[in-house]
């Protein structure tokens, strides 16, 4: 068996399809030639991490229990990212892999065949007892064990929302200098911040020397440095190791640095980073150094205005630049098994471009066309058992209203606040019969489940009916539907962890999504806000608007739609739910007996 | 059971059971043939006579009728043969098997006017008009093919009778491609008979 899979994190069909009717995507429009094309139906919600998690195990979030990029626990209501959940053990608290169900990659290595995910998402931390090679994508914590921000290194009192900012210190007209934050460890009084001294001394108009701890980066105005390692010491014994990028942004008066969130170091990593250690290392010695935060291209710089577009722009070609030699490198000795890598650079672009800069957007469909050409060519000579697809985990919208789902469930009488708070700690829940945290969530306030749950058995199918015919009904001032559809849970999801997930999957109509605020469980004023943030589209709308692609070296036009729960079949052969799979007499109904009378008349049964 | 047999052989237990399934009427039996003429080993009873409607005879076996039923006493005897099922038993096949399987396809018209002979023929009525019997076959085949593609123990080749017919050369090599087994090809490329191509209609239709 040898299956090769590219990923394309947010790849559009309507895109896909407008852009090969134009010619300007020859090498994937070869293989809709041969029926090799369909729209991907993707799991609900298409959020990147269930998705590809669906995809990965070939369930719906019930089989393995990411549901939303924000979970909670309902014994507190409390919030948490659903990729980096922690637990307490002996060791103190640790990562653990957000869900343990069986992915293609692990079928594979038991049909005794090595098996590669690169830059999947969920996959951090890695398991090592599993025989899968993994460099790990979306959840990969920085080194401060957080989804990570990078720090804005400054002369001017700039208030940031997320963004780290330090102040320079002035050493004379030319040398300025600050401590740089690194981890945290535990001190006696509490978490204690570790700093590296940074010094930056101005060459000329255009250029600068940054000196940090043993490296010194020559720095030009507006292009990022190499890699850079950075060592931070915790303790007589103990380094934490580190690695960022650093870029010049400004020496016309204010001088800027901006420095990429510190991200694992993967020779040291203090968790799990990769499996197996030796993998990691490998390509870091024979491809070069690598960032390895989940969400590398840095948005949150880019939308706090620390980068430029085409400063977001090059960190995006660099990572993509690099991950192909990483592919490349393991192309080269891929003889048997899968390999799969992901490249999620797309997403990015689309999420800061897709609604006002579609030339920027179309780049990169081109440029992942042009690498899809060089994997053709290098594919042309296998057999014609080998698997080779290309696939996206939904497609994309625009976004141009926040939804703050919280005020509308307050507004219609399922929520109720004790003052006039606007977070989940004001929250009344002797009163609140539901609410929402995540992107596409909402809970019942159900007794016995939730910490001071309110909501009966008896009144749970009434109230969710309720829920979703007035949310089904909502529209906003020009009359435009804010829902697309509203799934209930037990009509959505099927295996054991269906009963861990929100009771309703809120699909947004196109144009809408929830607010930043909705997810963690916020009630900010307004029922809706327009989306002003450069951060103009997005993909969490409901998951029959955002079809992903699947791309294959075989003809996919008798599978009809063909889902996320077809792909570890696709890829290997072997479905690992086929539970969906309804054999033909169960879904041809009555014409069924007719069918049967008409094969008896001509003797075949 | 008597077995047509041909030359090719080799270590059956290991083979797939090779089907050939579709509608009724959409040349299940000249692919039979073709098959048997290439040398494959085919289960067959022959209780079924050739006819004016198949004048080279069904090439069926009785038991598989009972495929529903859960009799599968002649799989025992099928790996590397060749056996005709049709398309609404297919998913009856037991799952401990391998299938490679040749799927007939044919223009809907010309399987409902053949159909209609053969019916005539056998002094049966059809209750449907062929438009309504069209949409049923339409619903059959738009919920098999998607089932029989998913299927972890089957792999599938779509044969269109009308290109058979039409470009009868390149259908054979695709079929020994897809067998993987060395087969007579111009043996059964002499099968394809225009002759018994009687229920043609023009594509416009």
């Amino acid at each position: 068996m040898k299956t090769l899979i590219l990923g394309f994190d947010s790849f559009d069909p309507a895109v896909f399809e407008e852009m090969a009717g134009q010619n300007q995507l020859p090498n994937l429009e070869k293989f809709t030639q041969h029926g090799g094309y369909s729209k991907l139906e993707v799991c609900s919600p298409p959020q990147t991490e269930v998705s590809w998690t669906s995809i990965a195990t070939g369930t719906d979030p019930g089989g393995h229990g990411i549901f939303d990029f924000v979970h909670r626990d309902p014994s507190s209501y409390t919030p948490y990212v659903s990729i980096l959940p922690m637990r307490r053990g002996a060791a103190g608290e640790q990562f653990v892999p957000p869900y343990t169900s069986k992915t293609f990659f692990e079928e594979t290595a038991d049909m005794g065949y090595p098996a590669t995910a690169l830059w999947w998402p969920a996959m951090f931390p890695a398991r090592p007892g599993l025989p899968v090679n993994t460099l790990p994508g979306l959840g990969t914590p920085d080194i401060r064990g957080q989804l990570g921000v990078g720090t804005l290194l400054t002369t001017e009192d700039e208030v940031l929302k997320k963004t780290t900012r330090v102040k320079w210190s002035s050493d004379g007209k030319r040398h300025f200098s600050a401590s740089l934050p690194g981890p945290q460890t535990q001190g006696r009084d509490g978490p204690r911040t570790i700093y590296l001294p940074i010094r930056l001394e101005v060459i000329d108009s255009t250029s600068a020397r940054l000196t940090v701890d043993q490296s010194q980066l020559d720095l030009r105005l507006g292009e990022w440095s190499d890699i850079v390692a950075l060592r931070f010491k915790a303790g007589l014994l103990l380094t934490i190791h580190a690695i960022t990028r650093f870029l010049l942004t400004s020496l016309d008066g204010r001088i800027c640095v901006y420095a990429l969130p510190l991200q694992i170091h993967p020779l040291h990593s203090p968790w799990h980073y990769a499996s197996s250690t030796s993998f990691s290392k490998k390509l870091w010695k024979e491809v070069g150094p690598y960032l390895t935060l989940g969400w590398p291209q840095d948005t949150t710089g880019l939308e706090e205005g620390c980068i430029t577009d085409d400063q977001f722009l090059d960190l995006c070609q660099s990572i993509f630049d690099t991950r192909i030699q990483i592919f490349d490198c393991l192309m080269k000795e891929f003889r048997e098994g899968v390999l799969a890598a992901i490249f999620d650079d797309l997403d990015r672009v689309q999420h800061m471009f897709f609604h006002n800069r579609m030339d920027v957007v179309q780049d990169w469909y081109r440029r992942l066309d042009r690498f899809v050409g060089e994997v053709n060519s290098q594919v042309a000579s296998w057999t014609g058992k080998d698997r080779y697809l290309i696939l996206s985990d939904h497609g994309f919208s625009q976004f141009e209203k926040k939804v703050h789902l919280n005020r509308w469930l307050l507004e219609n009488g399922f929520l109720s606040m004790k003052n006039g708070s606007n977070s989940l700690d004001g929250v009344d829940w002797s009163k609140a019969r539901a609410y929402a945290i995540g992107l596409n969530s909402i809970y019942l306030n159900i007794a016995g489940r939730e910490g001071q749950g309110i909501v009966s058995a008896d009144e749970v199918e009434p109230l969710l009916g309720e829920i979703r015919h007035k949310l089904s009904n909502w529209q906003d001032a020009d009359q435009r539907r804010v829902i697309h559809k509203i799934r209930l849970k037990h009509e959505t999801y099927s295996g054991p962890y269906t009963r861990f997930g929100p009771d309703l999957v809120v699909g947004y109509a196109p144009g809408y999504r929830a607010s930043a605020e909705t997810g963690l469980g916020k009630v900010p004023v307004n029922l809706l806000e327009p989306n002003t943030d450069h951060w103009g589209a997005d993909h969490c709308m409901d998951a029959d608007l955002v079809p992903g692609v699947v791309f294959a070296n075989r003809n996919l036009r008798d599978f009809g739609r063909v889902s996320f729960r077809d792909i570890p079949f696709l890829a290997i052969g072997k479905y690992l739910d086929p539970s969906n799979i309804k054999p033909p007499s169960h879904s041809t109904g009555e014409g069924q007996k007719d069918l049967e009378e008409r094969l008896k008349g001509l003797g075949y049964l | 059971m008597k077995l047509f047999s041909k030359p090719y052989q080799t270590n059956a237990s290991n083979q797939p059971v090779i089907i050939v399934s579709g509608l009724p009427r959409s040349g299940t039996s000249m692919m039979m043939r073709i098959l048997a003429e290439g040398g494959l080993p085919v289960l067959t009873d022959k209780i079924r006579r050739p006819d004016d409607d198949n004048p080279n005879g069904y090439f069926e076996l009785e038991i598989v009728r009972q495929l529903k039923e859960g009799n599968f006493s002649w799989m025992n005897d099928a790996n590397g043969k060749v056996v005709k099922v049709i398309s609404a038993l297919l998913e009856y096949l037991p799952q401990d098997h391998q299938y490679k399987i040749i799927f007939m396809e044919r223009h809907s018209k010309e399987t409902l006017a053949s159909q209609k002979k053969m019916l005539d023929h056998r002094g049966q009525i059809s209750k449907l008009s062929d438009e309504e019997m069209e949409q049923q076959f339409h619903h059959h085949l738009a919920a098999l093919k998607p089932w029989l593609v998913r299927q972890q123990n089957m792999e599938v080749l779509f044969v269109n009778y009308n290109s058979l017919m039409a470009e009868p050369k390149l259908c054979c090599e695709k079929i020994v491609e897809f067998l993987d087994i060395p087969l007579n090809q111009s043996q059964m490329l002499a099968v394809p008979d225009t002759q018994l191509y009687r229920n043609r209609i023009s594509i416009e239709e």
